[in-house]
């Protein structure tokens, strides 16, 4: 029995985490859900993820400093794909510089996101 | 019948009549004030900030922030000006010839560069020292520094004024922390204006003390223990809640804060700038800029919306409590006798018969009178005329009004803003109304008369001491 | 006990008129203040509450739509669990409050994702049968109600309502009007903008912006014919036609923006100077150059950031006269354009300019190099 693949979804919109989460948790995944950067910080450093959806945008801990502490405080080289709203073109490529794997911009297909994880987790 | 008596009864009277004009003008100021405030909610609930003005379409503004040893927070205040989500706008930040080492730790913490900078010479001001400073780095493209010799605030900003670009300037107190939205809901009052020109238009201060802000969003808002921010806290709602509204409304409004205001570039440079010569900068190029409009006879606004913008840090001691109201004084008393000719002119409209006089009377002379009337109670208590039930039963009067208009203040803000959301807090503040009056007014009374002997007998005194304490706390 | 009330009514009826009315004062306030405190500490706990039953709410409707949307079998139709989360969330939506927290929780995952789950949202949107009570609203008589529920159809882009919304294209509340415009926009797209030939009321810049902001997030970007629009006798359309013509590079409109140089309007004029510059239209120049003098400052000032981007070699000399003009903005552009020709060339061009004024040419003149 292969463990389940663990993820961290840091996203404050809750109706949306509980969507991915369902739907993620359906494909086989273990989702761990925070609501803001700093939550998702301790969950990562307490649960080693494969990977990590956050949105770009957050209060307390932005999902830059997410991925800034991801990669050069823990330097973990594992996926994480940005969730970014329009007007925020800036703030993606920044992800990109500090580290992040991929990104879709909202409103996006949770189908379309479903194949881009499978695809970086194998 | 004396003359004596008649005199004593005569100076009574007027007494009176004052007390109660100031008491009918604050519940009218007040009851237009919740009227409009409400109105506004109600044509705002529509609107999303965030949907809109994320657009390169929105006009640019241009920011500018006079410092002066600033050092201990300047990098923290220009990183959260520089996370506004406004989209088209720069910040210019105005070194104004600071003693420490601000410009040696802004540019290595912006990698900024020397560039050569054509500067509109239209407004006089102090000369650049180090120059002007753009970043390397393009994720900080909004940055211009600029560094000058030495000329207070107002020539700090009028430079500002020189190098912008923009056809909007926000002129702004370096600490205050602006909402992530501010610039978006400041300029709506501009953009929407059909047939009449806004010129300026400023929002509400509210006081961070406590308060929890990161890169402009209000994380958490909490009641400070000092009871000297918490009677300031419960002054500024009066003020902004129950009183600027009703004076925008009426299109009377004298004054738009310095520590956040947003003014049309073109009309702020043609009136000639902030006078360099006034401590009250922020209350003087209002009066001048409606001036203008009104000797141009154009249709014009000076707007103000109820919404929270921008949070600064009110002063914890007394020491620069006083100097800090010291120094409101003296702007007052320099505007309104600069623009005398304003008071009591029909070619000013409501401005000059309304405005005017009614802040003159009620902001400039009021602690004048108040502490006259102290003295005359002296008096008569030495003459052993005074009648003792009269003189109680008036201070109770008195008493009881201001706190029962702090409860409705207080109130106010519950059913409009509604920020001071914690457990207890509604009681905090209603103890603060029944003490305000005691460890407040006071100060502010005794500040206003040391203003004024300090206009009149000490020209030297200039700004006064404001010692900065890190925002993070 | 009672002589002591005696002598407090006594000491009151026998003072002054002074004294009576203000000890009246004081009783009022004090009860006034109590009065107050008391309302104060209501309306805390009835705020308080209220935000823990909307968060109650909201947690439960959030569910609710997760259930929804992850019970369905997958072919299309309705199934019964669906139906009796559809019949449960239709009696909440009878109660306004309920309704609102409904709408904004369907809205709040709306907006995020695209694909089958919205639409399913979209679905469920019309099943529980709010679309309803969003158009009973456009026959409210308040405005806010109105502009809420154009706001709401807006949203849920909801096509039949148009003949009923668009009733309200002119009335006399700007706020209803802008719900008009953005509700027109958005699910029309550029069709929407026909408004533009009936509308009587000025058209704020605000407005402009965010229909403009709206327009470009649509993939196909057909613009129809602006000229009428640029034709229109009310002036803030002509101003967002220019906006227009700017953005979507209406250069076929050429010829009527070069007759709006003599607007009326200054606002007019200095936008079309302005569009001219981007559509990179050299007529406008010899044009503008001739009447310089009769421009206001504003066009003026346009008219030289044109010329930074659109000069000929015979314009050298009318900019080299500018370079100390009265007005900083000009003397920048001359001084720019001055800086960027090549030193070389220019003394050559200054040569033939000066040499050749009396000639007819105004085009291309041969630089001796």
């Amino acid at each position: 029995m292969i463990p389940a693949k663990k993820i961290v979804l840091a996203e404050d919109n809750s109706i949306l985490s509980l969507l991915l989460k369902f739907k993620l948790e359906k494909e086989g995944y273990k989702i761990l859900v925070a609501e803001n950067g700093k939550r998702a910080i301790e969950l990562i450093e307490e649960n080693n993820p494969e990977l990590i959806l956050t949105d770009v945008m957050m209060p307390f801990v932005s999902g830059l400093e997410v991925i800034s502490h991801v990669r050069n405080k823990l330097n973990l080289l594992i996926p994480i794909i940005v969730f970014s709203s329009a007007g925020q073109e800036e703030m993606v490529l920044t992800a990109f510089n500090l580290g992040a794997t991929d990104f879709m911009s909202k409103p996006f297909s949770p189908n379309e996101l479903i194949i881009r994880i499978k695809r970086l987790l194998n | 019948m004396n003359t004596e008596n008649i005199l004593l009864d005569l100076i009574q009277y007027l007494f009176f009549i004052f007390s109660a004009t100031a008491i009918v003008s604050y519940i009218i100021l007040a009851i237009i004030s919740v009227i409009e405030t409400k109105a506004y909610m109600k044509k705002n609930s529509l609107v999303n900030y965030s949907e809109i003005l994320a657009s390169s379409n929105s006009p640019s503004i241009s920011i500018i922030a006079p410092a002066y040893n600033e050092s201990l927070n300047i990098i923290e205040n220009v990183r959260s000006l520089l996370s506004n989500h406004y989209v088209n706008y720069d910040v210019i930040i105005v070194n104004d010839g600071s003693k420490d080492d601000s410009l040696e730790k802004l540019i290595k913490a912006y990698d900024l560069v020397k560039v050569d900078y054509l500067i509109n010479p239209a407004i006089k001001t102090k000369p650049l020292r180090a120059g002007v400073f753009k970043s390397t780095n393009p994720a900080f493209g909004k940055l211009i520094i600029v560094d000058k010799e030495n000329g207070g605030k107002a020539d700090a900003l009028n430079m500002g004024l020189n190098i912008s670009p923009n056809k909007y300037v926000a002129c702004i107190d370096v600490d205050c922390l602006l909402i992530e939205d501010a610039l978006q809901k400041l300029i709506k009052p501009f953009l929407e204006a059909t047939d009449y020109k806004v010129i300026a238009a400023g929002g509400v201060i509210r006081i961070a003390n406590s308060c929890i802000i990161k890169d402009g969003k209000l994380l958490d808002v909490n009641l400070p223990k000092n009871l000297l921010v918490k009677g300031q806290i419960l002054e500024y709602l009066r003020a902004f809640l129950l009183g600027r509204m009703a004076w925008s409304r009426l299109n009377g409004l004298l004054v738009i804060s310095g520590a956040f205001g947003l003014f049309d570039k073109k009309i702020a440079m043609k009136v000639g700038g902030y006078d360099t010569k006034t401590v009250g900068e922020d209350m003087e190029i209002i009066v001048r800029m409606r001036k203008f409009m009104e000797e141009k006879n154009e249709k014009y606004k000076v707007a103000y919306i109820p919404d929270p913008l921008c949070w600064t840090e009110a002063p914890d001691n007394y020491k620069t409590f006083l100097s800090q109201r010291n120094r409101w004084t003296r702007g007052t008393i320099e505007t309104l006798k600069k623009h005398r000719k304003i008071g009591l002119n029909p070619k000013y409209r409501s401005l000059g018969i309304i405005s005017f006089p009614y802040w003159f009377i009620f902001e400039r002379l009021a602690p004048i009178i108040e502490v006259i009337g102290i003295i005359y109670f002296m008096f008569l208590l030495v003459i052993k005329a005074i009648r003792w039930d009269y003189a109680i039963i008036f201070l109770v009067v008195a008493y009881l009004f201001t706190v029962t208009f702090s409860i409705v203040t207080i109130i106010t803000e519950e059913l409009t803003y509604h920020q001071y959301k914690k457990k207890g807090m509604g009681f905090e503040l209603v103890k603060i109304a029944f003490l305000e009056p005691f460890i407040c007014h006071p100060f502010i009374l005794y500040a206003a008369i040391k203003g004024n002997f300090d206009y009149y007998f000490n020209k030297n005194i200039k700004w006064g001491v404001m010692t900065k304490k890190g925002m993070s706390n | 006990m009672e002589d002591f009330y005696h002598i407090i009514v006594n000491l009151f009826f026998n003072a002054p008129v002074f004294i009576k009315i203000t000890v009246l004062l004081i009783i009022g306030f004090i009860l006034a203040i109590t009065v107050l405190i008391i309302y104060l500490k209501h309306i805390r706990r009835r705020l308080r509450n209220k935000e823990r039953i909307q968060a109650t709410y909201r947690k439960k409707y959030e569910s609710e739509l997760i259930s929804y949307l992850y019970s369905g079998d997958g072919d299309g139709k309705i199934n019964s669990e669906q139906q009796g989360i559809i019949n449960y969330l239709k009696k909440c939506s009878h109660n306004p409050l309920k309704r609102k927290i409904l709408v904004s929780t369907l809205l709040k995952l709306r907006n995020e994702i695209s694909g089958e789950v919205a639409d399913a949202i979209q679905n469920l949107y019309y099943q529980i049968g709010l679309e309803n009570h969003a158009a009973k609203k456009l026959k409210n008589k308040k405005w806010n109600k109105i502009a809420k529920g154009i706001l709401e159809l807006t949203q849920f882009e909801i096509k039949e309502v148009h003949d009923e919304i668009i009733l309200h294209i002119n009335h006399p509340r700007g706020e209803v009007r802008k719900e008009v415009q953005m509700y027109l926009v958005k699910i029309f797209y550029f069709d929407g903008l026909e408004f533009l030939n009936v509308i009587e009321h000025y058209l704020s810049e605000w407005d402009q912006i965010q229909l403009i902001e709206t327009l470009q997030k649509f993939e196909n970007q057909q613009i129809p014919d602006i000229n009428p629009w640029l034709k229109s006798t009310n002036d803030s359309v002509v101003l967002f036609a220019i906006k227009l013509a700017k953005i979507y590079n209406q250069s076929e409109s050429k010829d009527i923006l070069l007759g709006l140089l003599d607007h009326d309007n200054i606002l007019v004029r200095v936008n079309t100077i302005d569009v001219l510059n981007n559509l990179y239209v050299t007529e406008a120049v010899p044009i503008l150059k001739e009447n310089f003098s009769k421009l206001s400052i504003e066009e003026q000032i346009a008219f030289f950031s044109m010329l930074e981007n659109i000069h000929h070699n015979n314009d050298i000399k009318f900019i080299f006269e500018n370079i100390n003009n009265k007005n900083f903005e000009i003397k920048v552009s001359a001084n720019n354009i001055m800086k960027a020709l090549n030193i070389e060339k220019l003394n050559a061009v200054m040569i033939e300019a000066f040499e050749s004024e009396t000639s007819e040419s105004s085009d291309f003149i041969t630089i001796a190099s």
